[in-house]
């Protein structure tokens, strides 16, 4: 069965960010929330959201101009992104999403840190994948969880992400069925 | 869920702050300035304060005064922009936990939060400790002649041969725990334990191991292998009071056990058969919990196959001469004391009266009645609700008096049982715990 785009996750890269993750991001897609992924690209940039003095980017704006432009298309929307974000209290974000809402992103500009030299493309990978879920986990409503290995434990650190798994523990997951079922 | 007040004038502060602590699991309120914090704060507790310390109209300064007066244990952090830290030193010396400069690294803020709420658990399991040896002293019975209680009772014989869950519902005091151990009492399982388990005034982090128990090397602190609730029960009954207060992590593991019928210790990979009975009790409407997403449709239709509401004590007055002899014969044993009559006045404001606290209400009234009462009848003026003198006393203390004085008999009132009397006050549970502890309240005052 062919669905349209409104029944899918739609994974937005700008300015061809991630694109050699895609793959891997959309493959796990379906396991977690158990849905299909479509590519669209809803903006070029963010340099509406560019704030001089800081140097970064507003994540908030962004989230909600992604929102606004995507109208009907996706159930939910990811964008990836190059750039520092920030929210205004805060010196930075690796991501920020609509809490049971549509649009996050996440920021691959800190999740490079302290990448080791003979896997830097598998350990990157694994990073972007775990902040995509993550921050997926908060548009269908999750909230962080305590458990270390679960992938919406908030991480303090890059070690921590690289700690965390691929998965949700069984309370998150039981919780990620129970606002899908309600969301229906 | 800790509950975080955010008190900042520019609005893109407060909702960017508010919604990256929501995603992190917290109870956010927002205010605009230190005036309208002080409206919020004045209906209900917060764990934590989030304050700008420069603000239009009131200060985050002056704020943090006015706090320290009226809840010295609320913690607030102060945020302040580079440049005012000696704004900030000020305000640690008038008693913030903490300050942020903005903007803020948001691990520091993460790193102040937990340590804040690890203090916190730490009070509550300290207090949980003290109610805990309360409960295992208390003396219980049931009786009731009225129409009411005998259809309770007959209802009780009818349920309790039976193995199915029940759901005792009924405003706090109104004797549901006595219900429960009724029922254990006169089923095939009445040689096995009761084992009741209070989960509104367990703290959250001791509940898992309660319940389940743990083995040996689970986590720091398990030096021994523990026994949890549901294993104690074994072939008996296990009575979970005040359900409606259970997280909802817990609500999931406690349906899994219902279902499967099996469970393991923490940190345990032998499955133990659950081989127990089920009787929940609550005070709130689960039906408006389910509605609000707070408690989980699936375990309540499971623990729901049977209800039994326990009728509130001013729907069931003509007990209420039975039960004052009662407890006069008791509290006059334990007291050395010779009270044994109850002055005809005092019998009819008894009656009168409608105990919103129910049974556990009366009984606590007796039983200050008999400790202050000279003879052996007990009068109108030893019951202490109905003190003449007591609007004129009152008079002569200041606000926080009062309330210090309100708070401390609605406990003795309800036995220190700190979700009870919170019902009593209206207030929340945390909040109580947080106003005993700034009055510096003990059982022995």
């Amino acid at each position: 069965m062919v669905l349209d785009n409104k029944q899918k996750i739609i994974i937005s890269p700008v300015d061809g960010c991630g694109l050699n993750y895609l793959e891997m991001i959309s493959a796990g897609i379906e396991g977690v929330f158990g849905y299909q992924t479509a590519v669209n690209s809803f903006l070029d940039d963010f340099n509406f959201a560019f704030d001089e003095k800081r140097e970064q980017y507003n994540s908030t704006l962004i989230i909600n101009k992604i929102d606004a432009l995507s109208d009907s298309q996706g159930f939910k929307i990811i964008a990836l992104t190059e750039v520092d974000l920030f929210i205004p209290i805060l010196t930075h974000v690796y991501g920020e999403a609509q809490l049971g809402g549509k649009a996050c992103i996440v920021s691959l500009s800190r999740l490079s840190e302290d990448l080791g030299i003979d896997s830097r493309d598998q350990q990157l990978g694994e990073r972007i994948v775990k902040e995509v879920y993550h921050e997926l986990g908060h548009t269908f409503g999750l909230l962080h969880c305590k458990d270390r290995s679960c992938l919406m434990h908030y991480c303090r650190t890059i070690k921590d992400v690289d700690r965390k798994s691929h998965a949700l523990c069984r309370y998150c997951k039981i919780l990620l069925e129970d606002n899908k079922a309600r969301s229906k | 869920m800790t509950r975080i007040l955010i008190v900042d004038d520019e609005l893109i502060m407060r909702e960017s702050l508010g919604g990256w602590l929501e995603r992190d699991g917290h109870e956010i309120e927002k205010a605009e300035s230190g005036e309208k914090a002080l409206d919020i704060i004045a209906d209900r507790h917060f764990d934590i304060l989030l304050v700008d310390i420069k603000m239009e109209g009131m200060s985050g300064l002056d704020l943090l005064k006015q706090i320290r007066e009226t809840d010295p244990d609320t913690a607030v952090i102060m945020i302040t922009a580079y440049g005012s830290i000696s704004t900030s030193i000020e305000a640690m010396k008038n008693g913030a936990s903490d300050y942020l400069l903005k903007p803020f690294d948001p691990n520091e803020l993460g790193i102040l939060i937990e340590k804040i709420i690890q203090n916190r658990a730490q009070e509550l399991e300290n207090l949980y400790l003290k109610d805990q040896y309360k409960e295992q002293i208390r003396f219980e019975s049931m009786i009731g002649q009225s129409q009411p209680m005998q259809g309770i009772f007959e209802l009780i014989g009818d349920i309790a041969p039976m193995e199915s869950t029940v759901i005792l519902t009924g405003e706090t005091g109104t004797g549901k725990g006595l219900a429960a151990k009724a029922i254990h009492t006169n089923s095939p399982r009445c040689e096995g334990p009761f084992m009741g388990i209070n989960c509104g005034a367990i703290p959250e982090h001791l509940m898992e191991s309660e319940l389940f128990g743990y083995q040996k090397g689970a986590f720091t602190d398990a030096k021994e292998n523990k026994k949890g609730k549901l294993e104690l029960a074994n072939g008996g009954t296990l009575f979970l009071d005040e359900i409606g207060e259970i997280s909802m992590r817990m609500q999931i593991d406690l349906l899994r056990v219902l279902e499967d019928k099996v469970f393991y210790r923490v940190g345990g990979t032998q499955p133990i058969d659950a081989d127990f009975r089920v009787i929940a009790a609550t005070n709130r409407d689960i039906a408006k919990s389910i509605k609000e997403g707070t408690f989980r449709e699936d375990l309540y239709y499971r623990l729901n196959v049977i209800t039994m509401k326990m009728p509130p004590l001013r729907e069931r007055k003509e007990d209420i001469p039975l039960l004052v002899e009662q407890f006069l014969f008791r509290f006059s044993q334990e007291t050395n004391k010779t009270v044994k009559k109850v002055d005809r006045e005092a019998m009819d404001e008894m009656m009168l009266y409608e105990w919103p606290g129910n049974i556990r209400e009366l009984e606590n009234a007796i039983e200050r009645a008999v400790v202050v009462s000279k003879g052996e009848k007990l009068l109108l003026q030893d019951l202490p609700i109905f003190d003449p003198q007591r609007v004129e006393h009152i008079k002569k203390y200041s606000l926080k008096d009062v309330e210090k004085d309100h708070i401390q008999s609605v406990l003795l009132e309800n036995d220190w049982n700190v979700s009870k009397s919170a019902k009593v006050l209206e207030i929340d549970r945390s909040t109580l715990y947080h106003k005993i502890k700034s009055y510096d309240l003990s059982k022995e005052e």
